[in-house]
């Protein structure tokens, strides 16, 4: 087998460039620097991640039925927000979870009603909430001093850890493989992407396109809400600006994983290897004392070089014939009463 | 007057008979032993086809046959794996379908590629707009010169100046068709390939586009024409070249050929004639109870459906006939609840419902092969398994939750096989099967749901003769085990053919009602066929 062939069916396996850069980058940062491997700086690359992990995998569904969601990072702040004001005025823990919660799948309602129910175009729906509540944090933080509560068990959530593992990110792992599972093995999934593929041809086969979106807006935004949460304990404090700029993130993450902007392809794994990437790629500059101000440039270039890369692939795997292509099963029959070739007549 | 221009496009250039590029009859354009393979399968092996100055090449096979790569090839968007194309004795290799439409080639695909919100003659020159002449007037649109470069052409071609400032998507089948048409002369075509263009097509549209054929041929324009309709050919095809299993099997003049002759060029020896009886194909008959199974009592949608009763019962094929514009197909779509109706009564079962959406459709037990397979039907990315169990999930479904997915390609292994859909594996992406094939997959998928009730929406637009006899074979074997099925047709022949009862629809009413059924004359046919046509042309007083 020649190399270009083995290169094209590595390629070809989803996701498979991607990790394997990611890997790549792992290497090269920890020949680097020495600190890199180190338990405290890997704790520190999880728990920051879990957010933004989070949101790409929320918005894997959205990106995958074939809209998208800019409002979460907007989300995440108002559910923070929210979630801290219930924990001061009531002290009660599963109370201020179900209010984070709550309020980011209740702004999904409102965004998957507008889009699924008036057909307006979920860019603009979304660009729309993002600005409304971002603009409702604002108003929040200053009529509520968001600073700190004293309960523990608020804290625990974000700062805790169970068996040696910090929380936030066994909830996100739990989280995030639910997400993986209900997207690959149940109907639901099936559907979003069947309606990502084709919407028309999905809805003449009787999938309801108007249910499955409002049910992935008010799961994506339920997702930025628990997002919200996290950072609320984390940070015990809530901010004006809390989450702007956690969207294009998220969604840049996904890109970079491999999930397509049109629909119907990609998963959740890929969305979350992607939101790994950026937060290394993050870490590893932190370390080698690279100013944070050029990560956005970097995160822009792995987005173009994410795309490039995965076209070069395609183009490859196209280009190269498989070795083990099933033979195509239609053989004619012989017919042996008819024994003369229909040959040219003309 | 200066002019960005090339030269060749310049309005003296623009009668083709102008062009000094030979006699009637040289070769214009030649493939010579153009192979294209994809993975697994050898779409085109070694074939050679040349095009003459007005002449008509038909070219015809069954799907899969290599018709749809031959033409990918000519037009510059499939790159040939081995053979050469040659233009004017000159070998030439196309990259993308801009150079193939430089040297005057132009593609009319079956699907309609016209900009439905620009004007017609914004489309003729869209991406080659003319402009004016002055230093500043290069950024302007010449308007004025666009409109007189095609007038002239414009009501030979069936369409009237006032139709050049419509939008393209407010215009039937057939004048979008004559649009594409002109597109091609205003820009000097020499080749014109038609691909199926008369499927979608009433009958007397038809004969429309075929006069509009005649009159390319005449100004030395070479045609080459895919079609499935046989009884097309004869009195317009000059030449037909057949292929088969990707291999050219003859290049004949049609005068020595007969439809049956034509078919068994097409499917080899496997079959020896067209199995047009229809009573032969169907089996036994339903003989439980005709009950009703779906009532409509004056439904309507302003504007296209006005008024409809009809009555679909157990055991029983109702054809539904009309031109393009009748209201068929938007019926389909109230029944199945795609579009909701203004008023009026939908029964299924002898009990009145509401039908929302297809989800309560399919929940009705209603089930549609919706037409335009590819942007209505088909998931490309999908398997076959995943195409056929997508409208009833519930039956592959475990706990309530979880695709059980061994279960899911055993059950979907089972309707591949009772269909015959020719395929590598159940795993495989139905994009990669040839149109008959993906048609009964939709078919599959329909029958998966067990339905009590089948909208077929031109359920053999655009797949061969041997695969038409299966959809009917399919068709009958749902009805004759108890289903109603309604099938929608712009072909009559069809119609008459697998119909028990046709229904004619004009303008969005029903114009008539009359008895099809297997035990008819040809004589009793063309009676009928006549009748059906006067009901859906007959202008309302």
């Amino acid at each position: 087998m020649r190399i270009r062939e083995r290169l094209a069916n590595i390629a070809a396996v989803e996701g498979v460039v991607v990790a394997l850069i990611f890997l790549a980058m792992i290497i090269f940062f920890s020949l680097s620097s020495p600190y890199f491997l180190g338990s405290q700086n890997l704790r520190n690359l999880f728990v920051e991640s879990t957010f933004t992990v989070l949101l790409a995998a929320g918005t894997s569904y959205v990106l995958i039925v074939g809209g998208i969601d800019l409002s979460i990072g907007s989300v995440l702040g108002v559910s923070a927000g929210l979630t801290l004001l219930t924990m001061q005025k009531t002290n009660s823990l599963p109370l201020a979870i179900a209010v984070g919660l709550a309020s980011g799948a209740a702004i999904g309602l409102l965004n998957g009603g507008l889009i699924a129910g008036m057909g307006i175009n979920p860019f603009i729906v979304t660009l729309a909430t993002l600005s409304i509540f971002a603009g409702g944090l604002n108003v929040l933080t200053t009529r509520a001093q968001l600073i700190g509560t004293p309960s523990k068990s608020f804290a625990s959530l974000a700062q805790g850890s169970v068996f040696g593992l910090p929380s936030p990110v066994l909830i996100t792992a739990i989280v995030v493989i639910l997400l993986e599972l209900v997207l690959i093995v149940t109907p639901f999934g099936r559907r979003i992407y069947a309606a990502g593929i084709n919407d028309r041809a999905a809805h003449m086969a009787g999938v309801n396109l108007r249910r499955l979106r409002l049910q992935v807006y008010i799961l994506s935004g339920a997702i930025a809400g628990l997002a919200g949460i996290l950072l609320a304990s984390k940070l015990n404090s809530v901010q004006p600006g809390l989450g702007s700029g956690y969207e294009l993130t998220a969604i840049a993450a996904a890109v970079i994983g491999g999930v397509g902007l049109s629909g119907g392809q990609g998963s959740v794994w890929r969305s979350v290897i992607g939101a790994l990437f950026l937060a290394t790629l993050s870490q590893g500059m932190q370390l080698l004392s690279i100013s944070s101000t050029w990560f956005t440039v970097v995160t822009g270039i792995s987005i173009v070089a994410a795309i490039a890369f995965s076209r070069m692939t395609q183009r490859l795997a196209a280009t190269v014939r498989p070795a083990a292509s099933p033979p195509e099963p239609t053989q004619p029959e012989p017919e042996p009463s008819e024994d003369r070739t229909p040959a040219a007549a003309g | 007057m200066w002019e960005i221009m090339s030269s060749r496009s310049t309005d003296a250039a623009l009668l083709v008979d102008d062009q000094d590029t030979g006699p009637q009859g040289s070769v214009v354009l030649e493939a010579r032993g153009a192979g294209k393979r994809y993975p697994g399968v050898i779409a085109l092996d070694d074939v050679s086809i040349s095009m003459r100055r007005g002449e008509i090449h038909a070219l015809l096979g069954e799907n899969g046959a290599g018709k749809s790569t031959l033409i990918g090839i000519l037009s510059g968007i499939t790159e040939p794996d081995s053979g050469e194309i040659i233009i004017d004795a000159t070998p030439i290799k196309f990259s993308n379908a801009a150079q193939s439409q430089s040297v005057g080639i132009t593609t009319i695909h079956q699907e309609q590629t016209l900009a439905p919100d620009l004007t017609v003659l914004e489309n003729i020159f869209l991406g080659r707009e003319l402009r004016r002449g002055s230093l500043l007037g290069r950024f302007l649109l010449d308007e004025r010169a666009m409109r007189k470069r095609v007038e002239h052409l414009v009501e030979e071609f069936g369409l009237t100046a006032e139709d050049l400032r419509r939008p393209a998507g407010t215009l039937g089948a057939l004048k979008q068709h004559a649009a594409q048409i002109l597109k091609a002369l205003a820009f000097d075509a020499r080749v014109v390939i038609l691909d199926e263009p008369t499927s979608g097509l009433a009958d007397h549209e038809r004969m429309s586009l075929f006069e509009n054929m005649r009159r390319l041929r005449d100004r030395g324009v070479a045609i080459l024409w895919v079609t499935h309709r046989l009884d097309e050919l004869f009195g317009l095809a000059d030449v037909i070249t057949v292929l088969r299993d990707g291999r050219n099997v003859a290049t004949v003049d049609p005068g020595t050929q007969t439809p049956d002759s034509l078919v068994r060029l097409m499917v080899g020896r496997r079959r020896s004639a067209v199995a047009d009886n229809s009573s032969q194909a169907r089996g036994t008959r339903w003989s439980g109870p005709e009950e009703e199974i779906l009532r409509l009592e004056s439904v309507s949608r302003a504007p296209l459906v006005r008024d409809v009763d009809l009555v679909v019962k157990r055991g029983e094929i109702l054809g539904i006939a009309g031109i393009a514009g009748a209201g068929r197909t938007e019926l389909a779509r109230i029944i199945l609840g795609a579009d909701r109706a203004d008023k009026g009564q939908i029964s299924v079962n002898g009990k009145q419902v509401r039908i929302r959406n297809p989800r309560d459709a399919y929940n009705l037990g209603i089930a549609i092969v919706p037409e335009e397979r590819k942007t209505q039907a088909v998931l490309g990315d999908f398997s076959l398994a995943k195409n056929i169990s997508i409208s009833d999930l519930s039956r592959v479904t475990r706990a309530g939750m979880i695709i059980d997915r061994s279960a899911e390609r055993k059950l979907a292994n089972v309707y591949v096989r009772d269909l015959e859909v020719k395929t590598s594996g159940i795993q495989q992406k139905i994009r990669n099967l040839s149109g008959g094939n993906q048609q009964k997959v939709v078919i599959a998928r329909c029958l998966f749901t067990r339905p009590a009730l089948m909208i077929f929406d031109e359920p053999t637009q655009g797949i061969d003769v041997a695969a038409k006899n299966e959809v009917y074979r399919l068709i009958y074997e749902f009805v004759d085990a108890g289903g109603g099925a309604i099938v929608i047709s712009s072909e009559l022949p069809e119609l008459l053919r697998v119909s028990d009862r046709i229904v004619v629809m004009r303008e969005g009413r029903v114009a008539g009602e009359v008895a099809a059924g297997p035990a008819q004359s040809e004589d009793e046919r063309s009676d009928r066929a006549e009748v059906i046509m006067a009901l859906a042309v007959r202008s309302s007083s």
